[in-house]
């Protein structure tokens, strides 16, 4: 039973099906929409099945593990499994993708190209987080780059090819490094590459050659994360980017930077990561003062939930940057967290802005009474992003706090320094969050629009949010559903370095 | 008894279902969940009923056996950091239980009626049923991690209600200035608690409190972080309750609903930061620096909000910077370490404050009905005077809150602040002084407020002169479609306004639910006015409704005897009062009173004092504010009473720079205006600024670069022989030239 390929499966699946859809008949968008939700549902459940028969919680190995000689010339396998780490961002992406493309549903241009971009994206996406094979890692790394491209430069805003642009030679630029840190660490040492994280992780290198290496891919998951001063693609690509577009940048793409982080720079570079992780919390701390302070400067609502999420990161950073059990984590935790989170308030500025035309805060106000849902649920999820009690991200952030105070890798005054700015992050995010809604929603006005008529959010609209605002509350109350598939691997990751 | 502690977990959760029902209820079926209004309301009282049945009964257990009882379940797994999640029930715990059930049943009952005209009723009631949990909650919870979740939870629940009149700006602003202020303490809170575990390891207040004296006692703990930390933890408590530097969102705060003023704002939210510093009493108490300042923060706060009180045109504000008076009150109790004194003022002004909230509600409720519903009007006392004959049984009721407060016996907060005056002169004279004196001042702004609102005549005809938009003022409808519409006649705006209700009800809002008996309330006043238009004389404001008056009734009764429970009725030492009796085990009372048998002679003599202080400032207040004629001078503290003096001048200024100072909220607000926002919002600006030429000036210079290079390359690479062949030429005789140089240099070698 073992040796049924479930995750090549799970992987093929979506691009094979979604280039399918050229081949359908035209009989409108309505069958390639309901094709390609048809696809997601199935690849979820498929993804959920999988994991929960085939898959033990108890066990930080490689689970599911494939292994298939590729290209014989250089040992490239297409070599496939997951762990505790990579199993909560898998199923992640399997639930915002589902929801973007329900959330999708308005776009009718090329709509054949859009669904079958936002399967293809799926298919790279699982495939990254999927991968145990470096070379392999790099390759899905590169083929959604792609599909991202083309739905920022075709279905965005007024600037979007600007961003396009921006946000292609950006992340080009990372994988260059990606790519040099690939190579390195494959044909370090030995006559034949050895790209299996396995072995890898359990190789050494000159302390120099572990610092390259690790400068290499932490500035490719840097622009990735991410990370200052790598950020400016992101607000552009938020800003201009369609809705659904931004739900999966917000919820996945970025999660990906962090997911390289752990997976490569601290299980394949322990060394280097021990002598980087003084500087990665310092970066943090100051990524989430310097974010959260920008963040209110934006007129653009777009925008300022883009530097909110790029200050969201600096908790991921700084959990990593911790070395405890406690901090990591809080990061893994706030990796699923912001995923949802991010992927829902970028939806709900979406469907506002389909309403009322108008990207400009300080243009807006008094929607509180057209939109009454979409104002519930937008205050409910600003509560979540600011770290509300009883929702996911003040689990993550607590989880990270008391991963910094109880690291023993630092010393009392530094720790108390990166705690005192991360705790004004904490004054500092309410204020524009909350400024933000009160500029949209709070207040009176006169829409000058010749139809100010609204509907509020349908059905459709309020699944989706619903649909992604029980898991954020879920996890708020009990986070042991996303902490128990991760503790035991981050466990392991950690006792790495204290063995070695 | 323990099967009761075993469930009493259950306690926060009971109202739970309610706001959880109504919230799915009116996202997902809107107009069914509207239909039932007033169902959803009963739910809400019964259960909080519930509540409170079950909590009185934990407190005459506790009164009996006082025991403590303590349970605690594990929240996450891990292997060296786990959070947990428990109950404690103590004296304490118990004491607060009873204070929020029925302060929130009996404003449940009362915001029934005072709601029902409104669009958000149901939200209302679910927003005030989701507070109910959390405040349960928080006073149940045994560990710091729970205190901190759930009090930003009544943060949250505060903001909301603040803001629940969305649609107005100043509502707008006002809540978010709220949560921000709060989420400043928070911040002290959390690093507190997070500085605490790192000394001790362990979240538990009775585990803390034993791990900090067993590291006291050994010094082995850093007494300067020590020091740092609780102060961290006291800051949270201070945004809170509304303290000095962080208590300016609390008059703000007065933009929401009456209700809630009384709930949230005066009884039981900010008490939550009372409630923390006594929690944490034990460990505050090691450490007399904390101790000290606690008081400090105390006596300014006390003598802060005294002022501040004194000039408020707006009856809610000035009951406001009343409550930050009071508070200050229990907090400079608990610094001096009198917890007793500190938990009984909490009591009794929590009964008396929500007294005079909920009747000040009924007051402006009547009033709404003659100057409109715009707050400026409706609780200005300017316009107020002389509702003693219309409103009697408010009238009867705010003045026994009114008495109260200003300290006159047998009232409640009589016997609780006499107790703390007298706390306050073994502690320190000078603050003892102060606290006094503010006593007297406590009289003379609380009677001011009673006789501008009942006393004299009604001035409703002053609305025209009253404000700097006098003669053009819009009428604000709160959910409705929006109209501005300049006023000519004042008493049209309410037909404007009713008219505004009923053509929203029916075509603003796409989907047409008729509520019913809301569409008879939105009538009532109509039918009034048009009575008034054709007699053409005042109407006069009315009586509450009976719903209304009950409420307030039943606070009359808690307010007259509340304070039984903390006078010792006979000289026994064995047989205590109920107060004493409940928190004895677990009070370490530092003063010297021991002998808990009181000294009447002494008592007595105590007491004449600050009763004479007290009527000192009622007898002032009579005296300036006691309506002669009425007119707006009353405001401005000058009175035509006063005879021209010889230092007229003198005194003209310093009674104008009282009201300065008070009215323009002690200069505070503006201050902090000007320095944090506008520091924020610059560092907003120039992080932008920095991050749009800096950073990404480079990476878009980088492309520029790259795009002129590109082009040059282009244009040298052009693909024109001739050009290529100049430039052959040119380098050619750049060559020869050269070499002809060195060749006739040599040559002439």
């Amino acid at each position: 039973m073992n040796d049924f390929p479930w995750l090549t499966i799970i992987v093929v699946l979506p691009i094979l099906t979604g280039s399918f859809i050229f081949f359908l008949p035209h009989r409108g968008n309505k069958v390639i929409r309901w094709y390609t939700i048809c696809i997601c549902i199935l690849e979820l459940l498929l993804t959920t099945y999988t994991f929960c028969s085939h898959f033990q919680l108890d066990d930080p190995l490689t689970q599911l593990a494939e292994d298939y000689k590729w290209i014989n010339f250089f040992d490239f396998y297409w070599r496939l499994g997951i762990d505790g780490l990579s199993i909560g961002p898998i199923l992640l992406t399997g639930f915002i993708t589902t929801l973007a493309t329900l959330a999708a549903r308005p776009i009718t241009r090329d709509s054949r190209l859009f669904h079958f971009l936002m399967l293809a994206m799926y298919s790279g996406q699982i495939g990254s987080f999927s991968s145990r094979d470096l070379l392999l890692f790099f390759i899905m790394w590169e083929l959604e780059l792609i599909p991202v491209y083309l739905l920022l430069s075709m279905w965005g805003g007024k600037k979007r090819l600007y961003s396009a642009t921006k946000f292609i030679l950006y992340t080009a630029g990372g994988s260059i490094f990606l790519l040099i840190g690939v190579l390195g660490i494959g044909l370090y040492g030995s006559n034949e590459p050895t790209l299996n994280f396995e072995t890898l992780a359990n190789q050494s290198y000159p302390a120099a050659m572990e610092i390259i290496f690790y400068i290499g891919f932490l500035i490719a998951f840097a622009v990735k994360s991410p990370i200052i001063p790598l950020h400016t693609w992101l607000p552009d690509t938020h800003g201009e980017a369609h809705y659904s577009t931004c739900m999966l940048l917000a919820g996945i793409l970025l999660k990906m930077g962090a997911y390289g982080l752990v997976r490569i720079n601290m299980e394949l570079l322990p060394h280097a990561h021990s002598l980087f992780s003084p500087w990665l919390i310092t970066i943090g701390a100051i990524q989430i003062i310097y974010a959260a302070s920008t963040s209110p400067g934006q007129r653009n609502l777009k925008k300022r939930i883009a530097y909110s999420s790029i200050s969201h990161m600096g908790f991921i950073i700084i959990g990593i940057g911790s070395i405890t059990d406690t901090g990591l984590n809080g990061a893994v935790l706030q990796i699923i967290s912001h995923g949802f989170i991010g992927a829902a308030l970028f939806f709900l500025a979406g469907t506002s802005y389909d309403r009322i035309r108008l990207l400009y805060l300080d243009e807006m106000g008094g929607m509180a009474i057209p939109l009454p849902k979409i104002f519930t649920m937008f205050s409910i999820l600003s509560m979540a992003s600011l770290a509300l009690p009883g929702m996911s991200g003040f689990v993550a952030e607590l989880l990270v706090f008391f991963g910094i105070i109880t690291s023993q890798k630092y010393l009392l005054i530094p720790k108390i320094l990166v705690t005192f700015l991360m705790a004004i992050g904490m004054i500092l995010t309410p204020i524009y969050l909350l400024s933000m809604i009160r500029q949209m929603f709070y207040g009176y006005k006169l829409f000058n629009v010749p139809n100010s008529y609204f509907f509020d959010s349908g059905p459709r609209e309020l699944f989706v949010s619903i649909s992604i605002l029980l898991p954020i509350i879920g996890i708020g109350i009990y986070p042991d559903f996303v902490l128990s598939l991760s503790v035991d691997k981050v466990e392991a990751i950690i006792s790495n370095y204290f063995y070695r | 008894m323990e099967y009761t502690y075993q469930y009493s977990w259950i306690i926060p959760f009971i109202p739970l279902p309610v706001p959880m029902l109504i919230g799915v209820g009116l996202l997902l079926f809107p107009t069914a969940t509207k239909n039932l209004r007033r169902v959803w309301a009963f739910p809400s009282i019964l259960l909080l009923s519930i509540v409170m049945i079950l909590s009185v009964y934990l407190s005459i257990q506790q009164i009996n056996r006082s025991s403590l009882y303590q349970y605690v379940w594990s929240w996450t797994i891990n292997n060296d950091f786990s959070l947990e999640f428990g109950y404690l029930i103590d004296p304490l715990t118990s004491i607060m239980l009873i204070l929020i059930t029925t302060v929130g049943i009996l404003v449940l009952f009362y915001s029934d009626n005072y709601m029902s005209h409104d669009q958000g009723y149901l939200r209302f009631f679910a927003y005030l049923s989701f507070f109910n949990t959390s405040m349960l909650g928080l006073v149940t919870s045994s560990n710091l991690i729970q205190i901190y979740i759930f009090w930003e939870l009544v943060g949250m629940c505060s903001y909301l209600l603040i803001g629940f009149w969305f649609t107005r700006p100043i509502a707008a602003t006002a809540c978010q200035k709220a949560f921000v202020t709060n989420r400043v303490g928070d911040f002290g809170l959390l690093l507190g608690i997070l500085g605490l575990y790192w000394i001790t390891g362990s979240f538990e207040f009775r585990d803390l409190f034993e791990i900090f004296n067993n590291l006291i006692y050994n010094n082995e703990v850093n007494f300067l972080f020590l020091t740092l930390c609780s102060f961290l933890l006291f800051t949270g408590a201070v945004a809170k309750s509304a303290q000095f530097p962080l208590h300016v969102w609390l008059p703000d705060a007065m933009e929401g609903p009456t209700p809630i003023s009384a709930l949230i704002h005066a009884a039981t939210m900010v008490a939550a930061g009372i409630f923390l510093v006594a929690r944490l009493l034990p460990l505050f108490i090691i450490i007399p620096y904390i101790m000290n300042f606690i008081s400090l923060i105390g006596i300014i706060t006390v003598l802060l909000g005294a002022t501040l009180a004194l000039a408020q045109k707006d009856i809610k504000r000035s009951l406001a910077y009343s409550t930050m008076s009071q508070l200050g009150y229990m907090m400079l109790a608990l610094g001096m370490g009198s917890y007793r004194a500190a938990l009984f003022h909490l009591i009794t002004h929590a009964y008396s404050k929500a007294l005079l909230f909920l009747g000040s509600g009924s007051i402006i409720h009547s009033m709404e009905s003659i100057v409109g519903y715009s707050p400026d009007k409706s609780q200005n006392m300017v316009l107020m005077g002389g509702l003693k004959k219309h409103v009697p049984i408010t009238k009867t009721a705010f003045l026994v809150g009114t008495l109260s407060l200003c300290g006159i016996p047998p009232l409640a907060c009589f016997w609780s602040k006499d107790e703390i005056l007298n706390d306050s002169w073994l502690y320190s004279p000078i603050f003892a002084i102060i606290a006094c004196s503010t006593a007297g001042l406590t009289a003379f702004y609380m009677f001011r407020v009673y006789l501008l609102t009942f006393e004299g005549h009604l001035n409703v005809q002053f609305q025209n002169y009253s404000g700097q938009k006098s003669s053009s003022f819009y009428s604000i409808s709160l959910w409705g479609k929006e109209i501005p519409k300049k006023i000519k006649k004042n008493f049209r705006l309410l037909t404007l306004l009713a008219m505004d209700n009923n053509e929203r009800a029916s075509f603003f809002w796409n989907k047409t639910y008729q509520i019913d008996g809301n569409v008879k309330r939105i009538l009532s006043p109509f039918l009034t006015i048009i009575h008034f238009r054709t007699k053409n004389t005042f109407s006069y404001p009315h009586e509450s409704d009976n719903t209304m008056i009950f409420p307030i009734f039943l606070l009359v009764l808690f307010t007259l005897f509340v304070g039984a429970i903390g006078i010792p009725f006979n000289q026994d030492e064995s047989n205590l009062d109920i107060l004493s009796k409940l928190l004895n085990p677990s009070i370490n009372i530092l003063h010297q009173n021991s002998n808990n048998s009181v000294n009447w002679e002494e008592f007595v003599t105590n007491a004449s004092f600050s009763l004479s202080i007290a009527f000192v400032g009622i007898f002032l207040a009579t005296f300036l504010y006691k309506p002669i004629y009425s007119s707006l001078q009353n405001l401005n503290l000058l009175n035509s009473v006063v005879k021209r003096t010889p230092n007229r001048v003198l005194r003209d200024k310093i009674i104008n720079g009282i009201y300065d100072w008070s009215y323009n909220r002690g200069y505070i607000d503006a201050l902090y205006t000007k320095s944090l926002i506008e520091g924020i919002r610059g560092l907003a600006e120039l992080t932008h600024f920095f991050d749009r030429r800096v950073i990404d000036g480079i990476t878009n210079g980088f492309g520029l670069a790259s795009f002129f290079l590109g082009e040059g390359i282009k244009y040298v690479g052009g693909g024109r022989i001739s050009s290529y062949l100049l430039l052959y030429l040119v380098f050619v005789l750049i060559f020869l030239l050269i070499y002809f140089n060195f060749h006739f240099l040599n040559f002439t070698k």
